[in-house]
């Protein structure tokens, strides 16, 4: 049986995610606990709020340790939000902040990346749209209509150092962002699938199957 | 400990709450108020063995009991007797042009196809949104209106004994309000007058609620002269030599054989209507350009009963003297029976709201009734019965009984 | 631009669905978990559930319905009414509520915006406005639902709002609300323009044009519905469609 750890950590929208995940069909806990979490075969990270914030909570229980050992172990991860974004190297919200560095890039604020931006956070549904170099069969984007909708609420966006890790693109006020990523086995979503309809649940759908198909090898 | 306190206004000694709506046995019935003098026993609201108040079992056999496409046909009936077929109106709806009246005239005309003459007895003092309402009656809910003001001076008299005498100052206006209607219809020869809500709704006698037909000793009688205005008897006003009988000319009420030989008929739309003043509001609001007020008036948590008049609130506030019984218990007792709110809530609105001093038009109303602040709590205060108010340690005057069973004596 | 986001707005008391107008009144017009489930399953972006009545009674009493709702409906939810501590936000947030939408007590301790958007996120708090006009391009922000006057004026309060960390501004036009004739665009372009984070726009709604015309008129980024939707006048697939062929984005 595909067991899921949901990083507990006291930030984040765990109800949703836990919502999602009863609702696709998959076994999971919610935890903390070092043993539980490296015997998983799934492991999603939630995260809403500040990166500083998050990344201090997540070393007041050396999760961050544990999560960079789970990752080690090439097992499929899922960091949503602020869990996506504290995957990369630094932020530079409320001053730099360094994150788990699992990916190498930086977390800056979408104002940055292009001046003309006017509304902030970016709340809104979203067209991800597939890149050219990385297809989205086996991925977790896969089933999913190139320019499906997605739900965004950020301020900060990553900027991978490695352009083959950007699994998706968004467009906000005539820029391009990177809205998803994958390396490996280790996946981040800028956006909250497990609030972005029959869509988003799908891709929670297809992160459980990627584990189970780990997990039999 | 029960002791047993002086009680004012012969009110049952022991004060009671309803199981079901929030009200008290000290709650009066509507009476012949131009019969009303000083000192005199209230008739008030029955409460049966099971301590439910008359109101609340008139309500369950509304909701149960009556087949309201008998009670239209009735109407659509009686309708048909007076309908005009010549222009002329053929039915008053007295009103102010509030939610109740809008209602009743508006439908009337636009559903029932009758031409109703809408007569308003004047508020004592307009307040803003209330002439903004009443235009809007005539402008958007498309009625034609009598507004009837009268002498202000006699009024303001009036008010003001009324207010000293009885603690009761809007008795010369339901006065005024009562008879305007069925005389107003006679001088028009119209026949038929048509009220919005049936009294009984709020615990007149049960007897009342199948009648369609208001009594007539509300708006007619005998012996002028011996009509009582603020507990002072029209000859005594006119005896004073500041006034003549001329002066009483709104108030004189139809002589009552008069009325019944020019086929006058007084009925209230709430016998054929299922009534609900929540949807009065709905309706008036998307009818007849209604709008509640941007405040929540004091003493109570609604916007939009009763905000036309500046004076109103001080009738409230005297019920609460005179009765222990507030602006928000009225308001609250009303949405618990009509399945608005729970008896919960409208114990949690009562406790929150009807202590509550309408201080916003306080000098208004001080100038109208020509009475200083002093003046005004010296009255007051003799108006408490003993059995209802008490002091607490610090001199306060508070409940000795209220509905969540923490006034001074519970 | 963005797309503009259809929200669903449900006043919720005692376990119904009611509806007022200019905030007033409790007409019952149905069950809030079926209502949402049906709104979701045509294409609703979001929805905001407001406890009607909780200025009244002092508490926010939707936790049991925000829980099941969140089962059933997978897109962002807002709770409003009554909420005044952290840990009403967390309680609400538990349930499976995404942001939470703040007045009163905003009014009554703007540090308040603050310090739970510090704790929980900008994101995730919403500044909710009820405005009443007063004259001529100047409203007055009204609390404890409509009922009691602040004496702050709209714009300016919309202003402090953003500057103390909310991350959207729902906006609620008191005359307009409940009427169905249309939206106060004067209100919205007003406040749309002196804030840069997200403004909603409640109140007022009749049909696709009074919406075509809001967004046309004023930046305002999405619009909160009601009576259209739970009297049934309006699907939100037409609204949506009619909005893509006026040139407006939105989700489909």
């Amino acid at each position: 049986m595909t067991h899921i750890a949901i990083i507990d950590y006291e930030l984040g929208n765990v109800k949703s995610i836990i919502n999602a995940l009863e609702k696709v069909g998959a076994n999971f806990v919610l935890t903390r606990n070092d043993s539980e979490i490296l015997n998983s075969d799934g492991v999603i990270l939630p995260g809403v709020g500040a990166f500083s914030h998050g990344v201090s909570k997540l070393k007041e229980y050396s999760l961050d340790k544990i999560i960079i050992q789970y990752a080690k172990q090439k097992k499929p991860l899922l960091g949503n939000c602020l869990g996506m974004q504290m995957l990369f190297t630094e932020s530079e919200e409320f001053g730099t902040t360094q994150g788990l560095n699992l990916i190498s890039g930086k977390i800056k604020k979408l104002k940055t990346l292009n001046s003309s931006f006017r509304k902030l956070p970016h709340v809104s549904w979203n067209e991800i749209l597939e890149p050219t170099y990385l297809a989205w069969n086996n991925t977790i984007m896969e089933g999913l209509n190139s320019s499906s909708n997605m739900y965004f609420v950020h301020t900060y966006a990553a900027q991978p150092d490695n352009q083959e890790y950007v699994l998706s693109t968004t467009e906000y006020s005539n820029y391009k962002f990177c809205s998803s990523v994958k390396k490996e086995n280790i996946y981040g979503c800028q956006f909250h699938p497990e609030k972005s309809a029959t869509d988003g649940l799908l891709i929670m759908k297809n992160f459980v199957k990627i584990c189970k198909e780990f997990q039999d090898g | 400990m029960v002791r047993n306190y002086e009680t004012y206004y012969g009110l049952p000694n022991k004060v009671k709450f309803c199981k079901k709506c929030v009200i008290s046995n000290q709650r009066p019935s509507s009476t012949v108020e131009f019969k009303n003098k000083k000192g005199e026993s209230k008739k008030v609201i029955n409460f049966n063995n099971d301590g439910v108040c008359s109101a609340c079992v008139f309500h369950e056999e509304k909701e149960q009991g009556i087949d309201w496409k008998v009670r239209d046909k009735k109407l659509v009936d009686l309708l048909a007797k007076f309908k005009s077929e010549d222009g002329s109106y053929d039915v008053i709806v007295p009103g102010s042009g509030g939610k109740d009246s809008a209602f009743t005239a508006h439908l009337l005309k636009y559903k029932y196809g009758m031409n109703p003459l809408t007569v308003t007895w004047a508020p004592h003092l307009y307040t803003d949104i209330g002439i903004k309402n009443f235009q809007e009656w005539m402008h958007t809910g498309g009625l034609d209106n009598i507004l009837y003001t009268p002498n202000g001076k006699l009024h303001r008299e009036m008010t003001k004994n009324a207010f000293h005498n009885l603690l009761h100052p809007f008795q010369p206006f339901i006065i005024g309000q009562r008879i305007i209607g069925p005389a107003i219809a006679k001088k028009f020869g119209v026949k038929l007058v048509m009220y919005g809500e049936n009294q009984a709704e709020y615990g007149n006698a049960i007897e009342e609620n199948s009648n369609p037909i208001m009594n007539m000793d509300f708006f007619s009688t005998d012996y002028t002269l011996l009509m009582r205005f603020g507990g002072v008897t029209m000859q005594e006003y006119i005896d004073s030599g500041d006034y003549t009988k001329a002066d009483f000319a709104p108030y004189i009420a139809p002589n009552k054989q008069d009325l019944i030989d020019s086929g006058v008929e007084v009925h209230y739309l709430g016998y054929y209507v299922k009534w609900d003043p929540q949807e009065c509001y709905y309706y008036a609001v998307e009818n007849t350009g209604f709008e509640a007020n941007s405040e929540r008036t004091e003493g109570t948590y609604s916007r939009y009963s009763s905000i036309d008049d500046k004076v109103d609130p001080f009738h409230y506030f005297t019920t609460l003297i005179k009765f222990g019984i507030g602006r928000c218990t009225y308001d609250a007792t009303q949405e618990v029976r009509n399945n608005k709110i729970t008896r919960e809530e409208a114990v949690y609105l009562v406790e929150k709201y009807d202590m509550e001093f309408p201080a916003k038009y306080f000098q208004d109303f001080l100038t109208y009734i020509d009475t200083t602040e002093n003046e005004f709590w010296e009255t007051i205060d003799n108006h408490r019965s003993p059995h209802i108010w008490g002091k607490d340690a610090e001199g306060n005057w508070k409940l000795r009984h209220t509905i969540n069973a923490n006034g001074l004596d519970d | 631009m963005n797309k503009i986001r259809i929200i669903s707005r449900i006043d919720v008391k005692n376990d119904f669905v009611i509806k007022g107008i200019h905030l007033e009144g409790l007409r019952k017009v149905g069950k809030p978990n079926e209502m949402a489930i049906k709104y979701y399953q045509d294409g609703i972006d979001e929805i905001i559930f407001m406890d009607a009545v909780a200025a009244y009674y002092d508490r926010n009493s939707l936790t049991h319905i925000i829980d099941q709702a969140c089962k059933d409906v997978f897109i962002p939810i807002t709770v409003g009414g009554g909420i005044r501590t952290i840990l009403d936000i967390q309680n609400i947030l538990n349930a499976g509520a995404d942001k939470v939408a703040i007045n009163t007590k905003a009014i009554k301790a703007p540090n308040f915006i603050s310090e739970v958007s510090k704790v929980f996120g900008s994101q995730c708090i919403v500044l909710s406005i009820d405005a009443k006009k007063k004259s001529h391009n100047k409203w007055e922000a009204y609390f404890d639902n409509g009922r009691e006057p602040s004496g702050l004026d709209v714009i300016e309060w919309a202003k402090k709002v953003e500057s103390l960390g909310a991350g959207e501004i729902m906006l609620t036009s008191i005359d307009a609300e409940g009427t169905k004739k249309g939206f106060d665009i004067d209100l919205n372009k007003a406040v749309s323009e002196v804030v840069s984070i997200p403004v909603i726009s409640s109140g007022g709604a009749g049909n696709e044009e009074h919406i075509s015309n809001l967004l046309n008129n004023t930046s305002v980024d999405a619009v909160a519905l009601a009576s259209v939707l739970h009297y049934e006048l309006l699907s939100i697939g037409s609204i949506k469609q009619k909005l893509v062929n006026n040139k407006i984005k939105v989700r489909m």
